[in-house]
């Protein structure tokens, strides 16, 4: 039987589909609104599969409907919990990913929870066997959330430990701990009567775990590790932009671009040479125009088989106060063939002020001018 | 607590009688009211930003869609909102037994499923084709890059040389652009989210601070269309307005020889000479007038990113070119000689805006108001002790507290800037 959710969704499915084949045929194929039609109509089948086949959350038939919502649901503390979820993710997109990232799963868990209890609540008339569908369908899911929570503090605490001591120490520590954790197995399932003491011996190996973690987590990381994450490959004074690979600051390239809608040109180079188009422009520009004092993205693509890497070339200034000049500019990390890396400029001064401020492709001829108004 | 029911008495029961009728009178009267106001305001003259009267191609496309889907809509509405109150009045609670109560009606539910659908089918495709038109940029014939900031719009022609345009012009306020040329937009802003949108020529696009959004403009004919920022943007967001100004394309030429004319310094021992000194010291910091010079003949530029946290300030070296600034707020030019500009023929209108502000038209009162008081005629978070939030930096133009001598020298100075 069609609830009434269904009914709603398969409507839209077939509305959905009915204006993506119109639309495929009267309009045009292969553009987005073909896209978004299709999507629509895809959606709408998925959500109309799941109302249909959980009957809406609801009963199968109207007495048992009736019968089921005889019992009040039961008092629940899911919606409490779901709320300050909610407002964990607020709070921590405001402050800190830690407290997002906590808020999530307790936002994810509440709403499970509480979805769970209300569909087992109304999974019959009996409050006792719905409390017993309500615990083996959360059980299912308790018992694993949980083992896994327990395993990454585990692992947590152990990457702690792992992260302090030396690297020739951290083997022996590891094959001392294997070691321990197999022989207290081993002693467990072969002698009976240490079974009791179980839990005894998890707790103890549990705290002797948390403080060796919690000490070490203090205690910082072993030096040669501190000195590499506190090395800024991104930093000014390790932005060399010459032709050839610099140590630091080619270390980490991503050489992916998400929000292209974000970039005002794109620079190319290929067969060895430098071009460049503008946005909503498909042609060839030999200068851009970029607004003063506005960040402002600039696409750099590579299509051939050698690195390289865009140089921004912004004029001198002073340095401090002598009359020496010094270069202004900023570069891409060294970018391999069909790769790119955005640069993202913010000029304050017009070029006839301060420039001409150009891009350039070291090891390649020629140059895009830049001009600021 | 318990509830003693008053006895009720004749009288009483007249006077709530009385009472609900005159309730009601006075109901009918204020949907009366409300209902002739929006309907004398559908009959509004002087509306230059009516989203019925398209000016060009892309707003025609969406005009086009409007007269179908606007009409579907509306009887829809009323047949709905109609039903809903046959029903109400029919089945209001008389007191009577409540009726035998079905679970569903397959056939009549099929049916209002079917004919929906099919409405929406017929809205979502045009709706789909027009939005896809829309989006299209391979036929762009102009870019300009257009930024927004609390609370003006600044425009950059990019170097175009098959526009004529060999030099970047920039300007704020008033848009100009070619008729009968599709003219692309890229849109970005400075500080906050705001929204470009000339009803007559396209719908709204949002500018967005780190992204470049397009719109499409296209005037079919020389005049005036009038805008507003329609991304609620801050404390003046109601003040930051926008002209898009369509020229012929012989009169495009001319305004843009004109905006990149070198700068003239004033004669000496002229008052505008003196006012050049009074811009120098006071708003040369902020505003640039490219050209303009020190006395050891070194180039002034100024440094709107130390001074105003969007890091822009209007570019003042064609102020007079334009007419209505600060947003496209105020008029430069006075009554008369603004209403010969917006009431000109399309034939005549070119001409009128390229003379510009003259002596005779400039609105001196306008003006020297600015100057007098900027943050008094438009409100701008420009109280110097309250700038900690931006570090130091205003949002908008701060009083100067120029002495009307300096203000007289200003205005003299910047009456040239043409
Ligand atoms: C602290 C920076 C600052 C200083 C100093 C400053 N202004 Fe402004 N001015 C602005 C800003 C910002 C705007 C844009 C305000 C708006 O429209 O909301 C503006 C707008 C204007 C406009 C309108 C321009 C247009 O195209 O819309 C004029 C004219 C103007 N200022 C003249 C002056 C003069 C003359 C002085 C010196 C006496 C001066 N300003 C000093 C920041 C400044
Ligand atoms: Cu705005």
């Amino acid at each position: 039987m069609f609830t009434p959710g269904s009914k709603y969704f398969l409507g839209l499915t077939g509305l959905a589909l009915v204006s993506a084949v119109l639309y495929t045929f009267l309009v045009n194929p292969s553009d987005l609104g073909a896209y978004a039609l299709f999507g629509l109509f895809l959606n709408a089948a998925v959500v109309a599969g799941f109302s249909f086949f959980t009957r809406d959350g609801d009963a199968d038939t109207v007495e048992e409907a009736i019968a089921a919502n005889t019992e009040a649901s039961a008092p629940s503390f899911w919606p409490i919990v779901f709320a300050l979820g909610g407002a964990l993710v607020l709070l921590g997109l405001a402050t800190n990913e830690v407290v997002f990232v906590i808020g999530l799963g307790v936002f994810a868990g509440g709403a499970i929870e509480w979805a769970i209890q209300n569909w087992a609540d109304r999974a019959s008339a009996d409050s006792s066997f719905n409390s017993f569908v309500r615990h083996r369908a959360v059980g299912a899911l308790d018992y694993p959330g949980l083992a896994a929570v327990a395993l990454g503090v585990i692992a947590y605490l152990f990457s702690r430990i792992m992260l302090t001591v030396s690297k020739e120490q951290a083997p022996i520590i590891f094959i001392i701990a294997a070691a321990i954790v197999l022989t207290v197995g081993v002693l467990i399932g072969s002698k009976p009567e240490m079974r009791g003491k179980t839990s005894l011996i998890v707790v103890a190996g549990v705290l002797v775990l948390a403080i060796a973690g919690v000490s070490s987590g203090i205690s910082g990381e072993r030096h040669e590790l501190a000195v590499v994450s506190e090395e800024n490959p991104y930093a000014v004074a390790n932005r060399e932009c010459g032709a050839e690979a610099s140590a630091h600051y080619d270390h980490i390239a991503n050489n992916k671009v998400p929000l292209k809608s974000a970039v005002l040109a794109t620079i190319f180079v290929k067969e060895g040479k430098i071009s460049a188009q503008m946005v909503g422009l498909k042609k060839d520009v030999d200068t851009i125009t970029i607004p003063r004092s506005n960040a402002t993205s600039i696409l750099f693509r590579n299509l051939d088989k050698e690195e390289h890497r865009l140089v921004a070339n912004l004029g001198e200034v002073k340095v401090g106060s002598t009359d020496v000049m010094e270069k202004v500019g900023t570069c891409t990390q060294l970018t391999g063939k069909d790769q790119e890396q955005v640069l993202t400029v913010s000029i304050p001064k017009p070029s006839f002020a301060n420039g001409p401020y150009s891009l350039t492709v070291p090891g390649i001829d020629g140059e895009i001018k830049v001009v600021v108004p | 607590m318990s509830h003693t029911p008053q006895p009720q008495t004749t009288e009483n029961a007249m006077d709530t009688v009385s009472h609900v009728k005159n309730s009601r009178r006075r109901i009918a009267a204020t949907l009366a009211g409300v209902a002739g106001t929006i309907a004398l305001a559908g009959c509004a003259q002087n509306a230059p930003q009516d989203t019925w009267v398209p000016k060009g191609d892309n707003a025609q496309k969406i005009d086009t869609l409007q007269k179908i889907v606007f009409p579907i809509a509306g009887i829809v509405g009323v047949l709905v909102l109609a039903l809903a109150a046959y029903i109400f009045i029919k089945f209001r609670d008389k007191g009577q037994a409540i009726p035998a109560q079905s679970h569903g009606k397959p056939t009549v539910e099929i049916i209002l499923t079917i004919v929906p659908a099919l409405i929406l089918t017929v809205v979502g495709v045009f709706t789909f084709r027009t939005i896809m038109d829309l989006a299209k940029t391979e036929d762009t014939q102009m870019v300009i890059n257009v930024t927004g900031q609390q609370w003006w719009w600044e425009y950059d022609y990019p170097v175009q040389t098959e526009q004529g345009i060999s030099q970047p012009i920039i300007t704020s306020g008033q848009l100009v652009l070619p008729v009968g040329t599709n003219v692309l937009l890229r849109e970005t802003s400075r500080d906050v989210i705001h929204s470009y949108w000339i009803p007559a020529l396209n719908g709204k696009k949002d500018a967005v601070p780190g992204r470049i959004h397009l719109l499409r403009l296209q005037a079919d004919k020389p005049g005036i269309y009038a805008g507003q920022c329609t991304e609620f943007c801050g404390l003046s967001h109601a003040n930051m307005r926008m002209e898009a100004i369509a020229l012929s394309k012989e009169d495009f030429a001319k305004w843009v020889a004109n905006q990149q004319k070198a700068y003239t310094s004033p004669a000496e021992g002229t008052k505008a000479k003196e006012g050049e000194t009074v811009f120098i010291n006071q708003c040369s910091r902020c505003h640039q007038v490219n050209g303009l010079k020190d006395a050891n003949g070194k180039a002034i530029i100024s440094a709107p990113d130390e001074n105003v946290y969007a890091g822009a300030a209007p570019n003042l070296s064609h102020l007079m070119s334009r007419n209505t600034f600060a947003g496209a707020m105020f008029d430069l030019v006075n009554q008369k000689c603004r209403d010969d500009v917006w009431n000109a023929s399309s034939d005549a209108f070119g001409a009128k805006y390229l003379t510009g502000v003259t002596t005779d038209c400039l609105n001196e009162k306008n003006l020297r108001a600015w100057l007098r008081n900027a943050p008094a005629m438009k409100p701008m978070y420009s109280d110097p002790t309250k700038l900690a939030k931006t570090g130091g930096k205003y949002r908008g133009m701060p009083n100067l507290g120029l002495s009307e001598d300096d203000i007289d020298k200003v205005v003299a100075y910047l009456s040239t800037l043409k």
